[in-house]
């Protein structure tokens, strides 16, 4: 799995690591506007509050969560956009 | 159908006007279609002259350099520009009580900070209370 995650061909990096909730999820919401329908978006947080929010904003929404991996104490968050 | 939210802000202090603003994005990445209601001392807060340069804190007053000290390591925006992005994001009315912004001098929409909407009657906030699935008093 983590392996898929980290050759997947992303379309968007969002790094909202320099902001604190609800920074990243603002920055996810509106990132994801811009996005086609199937395009994967990468989202980096270090913030334990947001990486719980993101995948469950995102199936809410109908966005599919791909997943997440850990690295170097921040989070890649992966969502393909309904 | 997107639901609704109803937020009645009678406080016009830096530190809930925070809190506040951080709920409302919450509720705007939702979607959810927002009535904002600035009842007394929130309408202070949102005149033209006031909204930048607030320095009032309703709790714990002795802790305000340290308040303001978080929000600039945590990078948190400015009370305002969680209200201002939050439009943009969603649909977000802000309405000013009539009797709120005469007690600070307001009299027209004008005299308000852009993303205020209009002013408003008492009896207008209770039915969209009523209407709301998440009424929240700050």
């Amino acid at each position: 799995m983590s392996e898929e995650l980290n050759d997947l061909k992303v379309d968007e990096v969002i790094d909202a690591r320099g902001t604190a909730c609800p920074g990243p999820l603002l920055a996810a919401k509106k990132a994801i506007a811009g996005l086609e329908s199937g395009g994967i978006m990468e989202v980096l947080t270090a913030d334990e509050g947001s990486k719980r929010d993101i995948p469950k904003w995102a199936k809410k929404k109908g966005h599919e969560y791909l997943g997440d991996l850990e690295k170097d104490g921040y989070y890649r968050m992966f969502l393909k956009k309904k | 159908m997107e639901k609704k939210m109803c937020m009645a802000l009678f406080s016009g202090s830096i530190d809930k006007l925070t809190g506040a603003g951080v709920i409302l994005s919450g509720a705007a990445v939702d979607d959810m279609e927002i009535d904002v209601y600035v009842l007394l001392m929130g309408a202070r807060a949102f005149k033209k002259e006031n909204a930048d340069t607030l320095k009032e804190m309703a709790e714990f007053p002795n802790a305000k350099d340290e308040f303001m000290a978080s929000l600039k390591r945590l990078n948190v925006r400015p009370w305002l520009e969680f209200f201002r992005e939050a439009k943009e994001l969603t649909n977000v009315k802000i309405h000013i009580c009539g009797l709120a912004g005469k007690m600070w001098g307001g009299e027209k929409v004008e005299d308000f900070v852009d993303i205020v909407d209009d002013i408003c009657g008492i009896s207008e906030y209770i039915t969209a209370a009523q209407e709301a699935d998440v009424h929240l008093f700050i």
